[in-house]
């Protein structure tokens, strides 16, 4: 067993689990968070995407070990308050989701991807962007849409969604 | 238009929890006192099993219980069934072999299930799963579905010679012989279907509970329609009375149809729990004094594997 120190959504936790938990599963089993899905625990589909310290990441893929003294956002602590986060809104706006699974990811990876790149995205480079999450059932058109048109919406307001960081 | 009728947009209900997380997908779910599933799986395409030894395995950190097919049988736990039944040009029916939810004495495809290990964790049952000794006496396989019908095949199951389940015919076959003989041009091609792999972002997944007080036993599932997965569960499979059964299907992550069959896994969950369940009142070893539930997590790997037994 090893414990680790971890601070998610704002709230500081410390968790002891065996070393070959992944920080997915610390999320979900340990802190009951279970908004960040596995659809495949192999890196390849994006069901899992958290930000740790501000970065986007496949949280099947680190160890929850390695998060230790991290700062993580999963989907649940996205929005500051009680309303949706500018991203969240625009995919519920573009219908930018079907049955749901991949959507936390896929809003996860669409807010670290302004941080990096800011508003003004065009349509090549969100597809590219979106490169490392899946979703089976969209065929991407709406995610793309949904995705200019949060990075819009943030506009001097997204990096403050992750204050809870 | 108007702002609520026809040309308006309709909000969907279910997003405002699908975007902040708090969807509630089958691997979502946990119940107290819940035991973890693994299922040992094949390596090989065709071979027999000559031997399962659990004796390693069952002596492993947090392991609850090994089970293999012959408890399975032994508790006349009923095979999966084909939901559509097709009868061959002569009329004779359908001869789909033997489908049990733990291989018995034989394995047919990489990933059918040959034990299943429960653990306290997840990865206790993975790594007790790495104990589970299974002998195979391996056997030629064919993996080109255009071969399976070529002479000298080996043949997967007893009762369908030749690898073949139904020659089924429809139409007029003098009519269209007739239009074949009279027409100016006749183009021959081959049509190939490719596989489906359906293939939803979600893996499929299940849990099991068993309720002493009224008797009946609970599944949460990945599933396109429960109330088929009940029906089948009891009537064909023999688990419990339709009245004793319930089949919930939380949100499910795509299905694409793939979700519409009855699983080798679900059975086994709800198994596992009944399993659990007499054993305890038995007072046998491992099962006594833990509650009965049974979690079968997602995975990948098993879902690519199980899909190919889907007819
Ligand atoms: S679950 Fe992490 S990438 Fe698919
Ligand atoms: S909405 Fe179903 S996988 Fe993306």
């Amino acid at each position: 067993m090893a414990t680790v120190n971890i601070t998610v959504n704002g709230k500081s936790h410390s968790v002891d689990v065996s070393p070959e938990t992944l920080l997915v599963e610390l999320i979900r089993e340990k802190l009951r968070l279970t908004g960040t899905h596995v659809g495949c625990d192999t890196s390849q589909c994006g069901a899992c995407v958290v930000h740790v310290d501000s970065a986007a990441v496949k949280s099947c893929t680190m160890l929850a070990v390695s998060a230790d003294g991290a700062k993580v956002t999963t989907i649940e602590g996205l929005a500051s308050g009680a309303g949706l986060h500018p991203m969240q809104a625009a995919f519920r706006e573009h219908h930018g989701l079907q049955c749901g699974f991949c959507t936390p990811g896929m809003i996860m990876s669409a807010v670290d991807m302004v941080n990096r790149k800011g508003n003004e995205l065009d349509e090549r480079t969100i597809r590219e962007e979106l490169e490392g999450n899946i979703c089976r059932c969209t065929g991407y058109h709406n995610i793309v849409k949904a995705v200019g048109a949060g990075a819009r919406a943030m506009k001097g307001g997204g990096k403050t969604a992750r204050a809870a960081e | 238009m108007s702002a609520t009728g026809i040309g308006a947009a309709v909000r969907r209900k279910e997003d405002q929890r699908f975007i902040t997380g708090t969807g509630n997908y089958t691997s979502d779910i946990s119940r107290p006192g819940e035991v973890r599933a693994y299922f040992v799986r094949s390596p090989h395409a065709h071979a027999t099993i000559k031997k399962v030894d659990t004796k390693a395995a069952e002596k492993m950190p947090g392991v609850v219980a090994v089970l293999t097919g012959a408890d399975l049988a032994g508790d006349k736990i009923g095979g999966l069934i084909c939901g559509w039944a097709v009868s061959s040009k002569d009329g004779s029916p359908m001869k789909a072999g033997a489908h049990p939810a733990i291989a018995v004495d034989k394995v047919r495809c990489v990933g059918d299930q040959v034990a299943l290990v429960l653990a306290e964790t997840l990865g206790q049952a993975r790594d007790a799963a790495e104990k589970v000794k299974v002998e195979y006496g391996v056997l030629p396989s064919v993996v080109d579905p255009a071969k399976t019908q070529a002479s000298g095949a080996p043949q997967i199951h007893d009762v369908a010679p030749n690898n073949t389940i139904y020659d089924w015919h429809l139409g007029d076959k003098a009519a269209t012989d007739a239009a074949f003989a009279s027409a100016k041009h006749v183009t021959k091609l081959d049509i190939v279907n490719n596989r489906l792999v359906p293939n939803a972002m979600e893996p499929r997944a299940a849990i099991a509970e068993y309720d002493q007080g009224n008797d009946s036993l609970t599944l949460w599932n990945t599933s396109q329609n429960p109330h088929v997965a009940r029906l089948v569960i009891s009537a064909f499979i023999g688990m419990a009375p339709e009245h004793k059964l319930r089949v919930i299907a939380p949100d499910v992550g795509g299905g694409f149809g793939s979700k519409i069959f009855i699983y080798p896994e679900e059975v086994v969950a709800l198994w596992a729990c009944a399993a659990r369940e007499a054993a305890g009142e038995m007072g046998l070893g491992p099962f006594g004094g833990l509650s009965h539930r049974c979690a079968w997590p997602r995975s990948r790997h098993a879902c690519g594997a199980c899909d190919r037994r889907q007819p």
